[in-house]
């Protein structure tokens, strides 16, 4: 609502010659008369300055608030020469009404502006105006900005940015002024700035004053924010009668638009009261959990109420180590609404009289008990630097074994009588969170003081002793109960979507009953091995026709040549009209209109010709340097004698089956497959002495029904999704953590079309491990295109790579198939970005027409649209519709056109995908590139993605069917990923070897030991907001962990205990750094691979009889050396020794083995090694930090202590035989 | 367009002549067979070392150099007060005043840039210049890795799309070999022994195989066992130099060096050594504010040990095969901040190259009075690699190859020509 006196109206397109009248004037009353769009947390109708405090405005008055996320109103640029250009000569009012809630020290934020909004197609530093108020010594003052064209040569420096800010201000949240800049372009003197109503000094103090002119171009103008959305750049609190004029207004007029009743609202921290809640569950502490505090500074003002609980939660002590997570409404990672409230409360019984409590929290916090004040920890307010904050050393204890507190986190103590009878009230209240803050708690705790230390408080009596010893295990079982309940919440969430997926899945029940599978041959027990017999048998009676010679020359000689050199144009694709993979098409002529092979005249076949010219322009092949005359001879060799093409020379020796594995290596295989770690000793023996005929059968089932099963497919989703969390800022494709939503949707077996849509839906927070986290791209300017390569390339084998600059030079992709993917996710039409180019020096260069093509020009507009409905099957037409959940929006659509059941090339390449994990090769390869490459089995194929849908999408109904025939249970002597997909048969599996992550999780799961690294994160106190810096928490698997690199090489801002763990991953083929998809890592063998096993600080480590582990507890307790070597070999390798080799090792170990233990007076405790002080982003720069972490490092190196029960020399050889086992090619290839 | 019209187009349009032009371009090729590659993490201001103008005053902000310059062996080139070694050894050496990029907010970025030669691609990762001469050199011996990094390990050091055969060993302290090939302490000659011993037994157990996967893992064993033995670890035992030549190569970071020169002697192709020893001033070389009140040390540092490095090599006839490269991820302004250090420039900075059999000459290319503007001779970071790749006898025309797509081996950089001509060996050497 508006003013009274003046009529309120957006006064568009009036000429700057109407005195007074503003060129636009923005009043936020309920119905807005211009074009103004909202983008995020803008709120409309709250209140605005309204008598009797501003007697000016209407009583209903109303103004917009924004939450200073970035949130903003875009009012579009008429056009060029607009209003709201200006230049030198101009003159410019520019004004505005504030509510401050919250303004930052040395923030500027906007309150309007021309350009600088980062939209594409425009200069980042295109200001031409803007109004803005600056921090300043706690003050709030206005700010002016414009900016002039760069000078060439002073690359991005800032000196063609041009600030006045006035040397006066107002203090933040005292209720609604005004604001006012007046100036005249090209004259730098007649800047003027005012706050109610008065001029005030001010200066230059950026860029200088200049006469030069602004920048003018038809970028928008945004209110309330700038840069694209930057928070540290948008405005908190509310605003109202936003103005722009033509003219500069008079002293009188701006003198007169602020008037006052009274002095400025204060705002009043209310009356600090123990909170009433009523009646709590007896025995339980009640954790409730609130969002949107106002801030995470104080508590709450008068007038100001608590936000309602969403969420709680009970425990049994005053203790909490983490937020529970949040969950958006379909189940996927959210970020809270901080900062926000975590209330503990209990009903306690104590020890009468006077006592002393404890209380530890990371922020603002207090404790009362019976409605007194105990104890009160400080907000946190100050923003820390990047890298200069001193050391904080290692807290000492309060007494010897009591725990300490956590790192940054804040103890305080207090008194309180208490009654009589013992009874309390106890309330533990912290605010989590907040500005720049993560939602983190650290592990908030309370107690109280007794005769021998501390105790935590807790419903009922107080019973658990604040020590390490009494505690780990209690946060143990509270982090599985957290787990049980994030579980529970979740799972409630994504339950309100089952009767929209039910349906999918009855629609694909349907199609899959129209659409039968190939029939099964009947030949075969089982289906799979059944397909795979009538391929083979069908091969060998073709091969039963010609001679084994004359097919053998053909195939070993003549088609190698033929595949190597002409098939990646001529096979499957039709370059040139010309096909040369079968007899029949190579007599033909392609455009040249000359036969490619004339047989029994090589001098007249055009591909002898082609391949012997000598014009660069004719010579096939295009690249390189000509084929050998070898090869040449080959070719020509063959056409003389008639140019034969004999069906493969196959004889039953070549797809004999090996024998089926052993039980011992079979339970293994499926184990290491399914759980991703070997079985234990236990398992093993259990599987071994099982006598029932499905024992296997069994096996599979209780092996897919485990946890872990999950974290056998974790690997291969961040890779072949591209998964890149930077712990620092972004780099090269860096995306968010989106590794939590897979886990979850893992974990909770959610068919594989509702995982690919949940996931190109991005949803929940990119920053804590939403799916949305999937949908950045750090350092690249198409993030979407990206994003469209990487889900085409997953899951319908499409490789979309080279058409991000031009069309693909042996696909039929286009540029445009890519940009119109990208458009379908970004869900508005886009341009093709400046570097998605070839330089033109590329195509100067070349002699001959490039074999590549750029259809798009830059910055040329793509619409959404869906390239693949010829390929997959399913149209982006309306018969899509009763498969989408938002039909409208191009993203719901392109989900639904990847997963829908008419889409056959997506089951396809799923199960291809799943078949090649189990099988060490694909029915098709490379399994994300299909163009061009057939398929060894397409039956097969079709009946197993015919299963996949009409099981509803079900990955481990697939693996079933596969893991129970009995190709997969045979020995690993397959050569099937080399073999053409002709001669791929699958008569045996292929040899693997054990993944990175395998390797790593076997060795700990073997030896025993915990993965014990440091938090994944250079920020434990969670001082900066979720998309600056983030924790991906202290690893349990391998695939937990990311890359550590720094790139500043700075030795202090390394993780040394995770370090070593991603040395090991590293060698063996992982790569933290993901920056793009691949389904493929390096497998051939290096140096390092055995090089990390023999020497690595992790297998050190690991192979150590280390205090507290079980390979020390086996030497300890074991009975003879025998069975400590059986023992060893079972765990390690999943078998019994062979007769010699637990005839080797048991001599070994018998020498000094009765005396291996020492006697009690002669074990000596190990020495424990002092704490050190912590090194994060905050104080990294401190030169002690680079010699506390050198000596974090020597640390790491030198591995865990050994125990200190067993003698040293035979403890030795018995670590040595350890390592020995570790070190054999047995360990890390799968049987 | 039709192949056979575009062959008559070009033959129009360009002339018969432009085909046997191109071909008889001959390529510019040295003689260097290995690269020691300094990296000065956090951007070396070249006003205050490699290219010294008139003095500033950090406390009255007068923008210009921290430090008085002093002449050096070759007339008209002057460095800082703080690289006094090696002022009398600069006409073995060529400080390059006149690099220039765009990334300058980001270190990372910037180091990615000055690793690769290129800006980030949202397709493609790009292989470090370790990685393109290990991949295109090799070794020099079979028993050497090609690539060693004393540093951090990190993508951008990396062989990118070259796949791991181009990948380096790294090892963060020079008491010890690179992280899985030197023996964990404690693990003495007679443990090894047994443990070799154990490791038989076992592999003298399994089941022979066909299978060649198998069979390469197995040579791997043998190698590693190999590498990780006395003789490739030999190059680690900094001990059996002599004391004093020790003490002349300084501190950590000179015994970097020194490893640096023993790992040439042992046939690793590339060794890039990262001078990142943050304990000086806890910065390194990223000095804003008062970052750079402890600057000169870690010049003296760099001085020291480059000086010694230089002149060990020489006297061991290795500095004719032998390219010494320092590279910073960009310049710094001759202006102040406002704690008295300064931030970051990309306009015009200084790498510098030593050696390799280059026609040295003090310093190539020239700014302006405060450093800050290019004046002439201006060369990319595509044109300092091609630089480097033709002092390494590499073809710096060809493409390397992603998978089907072929990539230039630089961005289209251009040797410094006048580095790469004929000149005449000094006497003394070979």
């Amino acid at each position: 609502m508006k003013r009274i006196y003046l009529k309120l109206t957006l006064l568009l397109g009036l000429a700057a010659t109407t005195a007074a009248a503003p060129v636009a004037r923005w009043d936020f009353g309920t119905e807005e008369p211009s074009k103004l769009e909202s983008v995020g947390g803008v709120h409309r109708d709250v209140p605005g300055p309204r008598p009797p405090t501003y007697p000016d405005f209407d009583g209903n008055n109303t103004a917009a608030k924004f939450d200073g996320s970035g949130s903003h109103f875009v009012f579009a640029d008429p056009g060029p020469n607009s209003e709201f250009d200006f230049t030198n000569g101009d003159a410019i009012t520019l004004e505005a009404w504030v509510d401050i809630a919250d303004l930052h020290r040395g923030e500027n934020v906007y309150l309007i502006g021309k350009g600088r909004t980062e939209t594409a197609g425009f200069a980042a530093d295109n200001q031409n105006w803007a109004l803005r108020l600056r921090e300043q010594q706690g003050q709030a003052c206005v700010s002016f900005l414009f900016a002039t064209l760069p000078v060439s040569g002073v690359t991005k420096s800032d000196a063609h940015w041009h600030r006045w800010t006035s040397t006066e201000g107002f203090a933040p949240k005292s209720g609604w002024h005004h604001l006012a800049v007046t100036y005249r372009f090209g004259d730098p003197d007649s800047v003027r700035g005012w706050i109610d109503g008065k001029p005030l000094p001010g200066a230059w103090d950026m860029g200088g004053a200049t006469g030069e002119p602004p920048v003018v171009d038809d970028d928008a103008i945004w209110i309330g924010s700038s840069k694209g959305g930057a928070a540290a750049n948008s405005f908190r609190g509310a605003l109202d009668e936003v103005a722009v004029h033509r003219e500069v207004l008079s002293d009188e007029v701006l003198k007169k638009r602020f008037r006052r009743e009274g002095a400025a609202p204060v705002a009043k921290l209310a009356q600090q009261v123990m909170p009433e809640l009523g009646a709590l569950p007896p025995g339980q502490v009640q954790v409730t959990f609130h969002e949107a505090m106002p801030t995470h500074e104080r508590w709450l003002n008068e007038g100001e109420t608590w936000p309602a609980a969403i969420m709680t939660w009970h425990t049994k002590q005053f203790l909490l180590p983490r937020l529970p997570l949040r969950y958006d409404d379909w189940g996927i990672r959210e970020v809270w609404r901080s900062p926000m409230l975590v209330r503990l409360a209990a009903d306690a019984t104590l020890t009468p009289g006077k006592q002393r409590f404890l209380m530890r929290a990371r922020a603002l916090g207090r404790l009362w008990i019976n409605g007194q004040l105990v104890a009160r920890t400080e907000a946190m307010t100050k923003s820390p630097p990047d890298g200069e904050e001193p050391i904080i050393e290692v807290p000492s204890s309060l007494q010897p074994g009591v725990r300490p507190a956590a790192y940054f986190q804040q103890e305080t103590f207090g008194e309180a009588e208490i009654p009589a009878d013992g009874k309390c009230r106890i309330v533990l209240e912290t605010i989590v969170g907040g500005t720049k803050l993560r939602a983190e708690t650290s592990e908030l705790c309370a107690a109280v003081q007794t005769a021998d230390g501390w105790q935590l408080l807790a419903a009922g009596k107080p019973a658990l002793r604040l020590t390490n010893i009494a505690v780990e295990p209690v946060l143990r079982t509270m982090e599985g109960s957290l787990q049980q309940f994030d579980d529970g919440n979740r799972r409630a969430a994504a339950k309100t979507q089952d009767v929209f997926w039910d349906q999918r899945h009855a629609t694909a029940q349907a199609w899959a009953k129209a659409n039968p599978p190939p029939p099964v041959p009947s030949d075969a027990p089982h289906p799979i091995d059944a397909f795979l017999a009538a391929k083979m048998n069908r091969a060998l009676a073709e091969a039963a026709k010609t001679s084994l010679e004359e097919a053998r020359k053909f195939h070993k000689e003549v088609l190698p040549v033929l595949r190597d050199e002409c098939f990646r144009c001529h096979g499957d694709k039709m370059k040139g009209g010309l096909r040369l993979n079968s007899r029949a098409a190579a007599l033909l002529a392609g455009e040249s209109e000359k036969p490619a092979v004339v047989p029994g005249h090589a001098d007249a076949s055009e591909l002898i010709a082609r391949v012997l010219t000598s014009d660069e322009d004719e010579r096939m092949p295009p690249q390189g340097a000509g084929l050998s005359a070898e090869k040449i001879a080959i070719l020509k060799d063959w056409i003389q004698q008639g140019a034969p093409w004999p069906a493969a020379p196959v004889t039953a020796a070549d797809v004999a089956a090996p024998p089926t594995l052993d039980d011992a290596a079979f339970l293994r295989r499926v184990s290491l497959d399914l759980v991703g770690v070997p079985p234990t000793e236990a398992e093993l023996l259990s599987f071994l002495a099982d006598q029932h005929p499905g024992k296997r059968t069994s096996a599979i089932e209780r092996l897919l029904a485990d946890e872990r099963w999950a974290d056998s497919w974790m690997p291969y989703w961040l890779d072949v999704l591209s998964e890149n969390p930077a712990l620092l800022n972004a780099t090269l494709n860096s995306t968010g953590p989106f590794r939590w939503f897979i886990q979850d949707a893992l974990r909770d077996h959610k068919p594989m079309d509702r995982f690919v849509t949940e996931l190109l839906l991005m949803r929940g927070s990119p920053h804590t491990g939403g799916s949305a986290g999937f949908s950045l791209a750090g350092e690249n300017d198409a993030p979407f295109a990206t994003k469209g390569q990487i889900a085409a390339g997953a899951f319908l084998g499409v490789e979309l790579q080279c058409a991000r600059c031009h069309d693909s030079p042996y696909h039929s992709t286009m540029q445009k198939d890519l940009f119109a993917l990208a458009a379908m996710l970004e869900r508005k039409t886009v341009t093709v970005p400046k570097t998605s180019m070839v330089p033109a020096a590329f195509f100067e260069k070349k002699a001959r027409e490039s074999l590549i093509k750029a259809t798009l020009k830059p910055g040329e507009p793509v619409r959404p649209a869906w390239p693949f409905a010829a390929l997959t099957g399913q149209a982006d037409d309306t018969s899509l519709d009763g498969l989408v959940l938002v039909p409208k929006d191009t993203r719901h659509r392109m989900a639904a056109l990847m997963t829908a059941p008419q889409n056959t090339r997506f089951a396809q390449v799923m199960v291809n995908r799943i078949w090649r994990r189990y099988l060490g090769a694909g029915f098709v390869e490379p399994v994300g590139d299909w163009e061009g490459h057939a398929s060894s089995h397409p039956e097969l194929l079709g009946w197993l993605a015919h299963e996949f849908v009409a099981q509803g999408y079900d990955v481990k109904h697939v693996t079933k069917l596969i893991l129970t025939s009995q190709t997969y249970q045979r020995q690993a002597t397959g050569s099937n990923l080399i073999a053409t997909s002709e001669l791929r048969f699958f008569n045996a599996p292929e040899c693997r070897r054990l993944t990175a992550e395998q390797v790593v999780d076997t060795l700990f799961a073997v030896s025993g030991q915990a993965m014990n690294t440091e938090e994944i994160t250079f920020d434990p106190t969670g001082r900066r907001a979720e998309g600056a810096r983030i924790t991906l928490g202290k690893p349990s698997r391998a695939w937990m962990l990311a890359s550590l690199t720094n790139e500043r090489d700075r030795p202090s801002l390394s993780l040394p205990r995770a370090q070593c763990v991603t040395d090991v991953m590293e060698a063996f083929g992982w790569n933290g750094t993901r920056q793009s998809p691949r389904t493929d890592r390096e497998t051939s063998p290096n140096v390092l691979q055995p090089g990390v096993l023999a020497n690595s600080s992790l297998s050190l480590s690991l192979t150590r009889a280390a205090e507290h582990s079980a390979l020390a507890e086996l030497a300890v307790a074991a009975a003879d050396p025998a069975t400590l070597v059986r023992s060893i070999f079972q765990r390690f390798l999943s078998r019994p020794p062979a007769a010699v080799e637990l005839d080797k090792f048991t001599k070994m170990l018998e020498v000094g083995f009765t005396e291996r233990l020492l006697g009690a007076a002669e074990v000596k405790p190990t020495a424990e090694l002092p704490p050190l002080p912590r090194v994060t982003w905050y104080n990294h720069l401190n030169p002690r930090a680079t010699t506390i972490t050198m000596e974090h490092e020597q640390r790491a190196r030198s591995g865990p202590s050994p125990d200190p029960r067993l003698q040293a020399a035979w403890r030795e050889v018995y670590e040595d035989f350890v390592w020995s086992v570790i070190n054999t090619r047995e360990f890390v290839w799968m049987p | 367009m039709k192949r056979r019209q575009f062959l008559t187009h070009t033959s129009a349009a360009l002339g018969s002549s432009l085909l046997p032009t191109l071909a008889a371009e001959t390529l510019l090729k040295g003689r260097a067979e290995h690269v020691i590659s300094i990296w000065l993490g956090g951007g070396m201001g070249q006003i205050d070392s490699f290219d010294p103008k008139r003095k500033g005053d950090p406390t009255k902000k007068l923008a210009g150099s921290y430090y008085e310059s002093i002449p050096t062996a070759v007339k008209g080139v002057q460095l800082c007060e703080h690289l006094a070694n090696l002022a009398p050894l600069m006409d073995r050496v060529t400080a390059v005043r006149t690099l220039h990029h765009d990334v300058i907010d980001e270190h990372a970025a910037a180091t990615n840039r000055m690793h690769t030669g290129r800006p980030v691609s949202g397709t493609v990762t790009y292989p470090s210049l370790g990685s393109i001469i290990s991949h295109e050199r090799g070794a020099a011996s079979d028993n050497a890795p090609p690539y060693v990094l004393i540093g951090y390990p990190n993508v951008t050091r990396g062989p990118g799309f070259l796949g791991a055969k181009a990948g380096y060993l790294y090892l963060t302290d020079t008491g010890r070999g690179p992280a899985g090939l030197s023996r964990p302490d404690g693990i003495m000659a007679d443990r090894q022994t047994r443990r070799e011993a154990m490791l038989s037994t076992l592999q003298e157990n399994l089941p022979t195989t066909e299978d060649k996967r198998l069979r390469d893992y197995d040579a791997a064993i043998a190698q590693s066992l190999k590498l990780s033995g006395p003789d490739f670890t030999k190059a680690f035992r900094l001990d059996e130099e002599k004391g004093d030549l020790r003490t002349r190569y300084g501190g950590e970071f000179g015994q970097r060096c020194l490893l640096a020169r023993r790992l040439v002697q042992r046939g690793v192709r590339f060794i890039e050594v990262s001078h990142n020893l943050n304990f000086l001033n806890g910065s390194g070389w990223d000095v804003h504010n008062t970052g750079i009140v402890k600057q000169h040390e870690l010049l003296r540092e760099l001085d020291t040990a480059v000086a010694s490095l230089i002149t060990d090599l020489e006297a061991n006839r290795l500095l004719d095969k032998t390219l010494i490269v320092i590279t910073t991820e960009f310049g710094r302004p001759p202006e102040f901040d406002s704690g008295g250090g300064r931030g970051h420039q990309g306009s015009a900075f200084t790498c510098v190259l030593a050696g390799g059999g280059l026609n040295h000459c003090g310093a190539y290319g020239e700014t302006d009075e405060l450093a800050k503007k290019i004046v002439n001779h201006p060369v990319s970071v595509p044109d300092f690699f091609a630089t480097i790749h033709a002092a390494m006898g590499v073809d710096y025309t060809k493409n390397l190859y992603d998978g089907d797509r072929p990539v230039p081996i630089t961005d289209n950089g251009v040797p410094i020509a006048e580095l790469l001509a004929k000149s005449p060996r000094r006497a003394g050497e070979n």
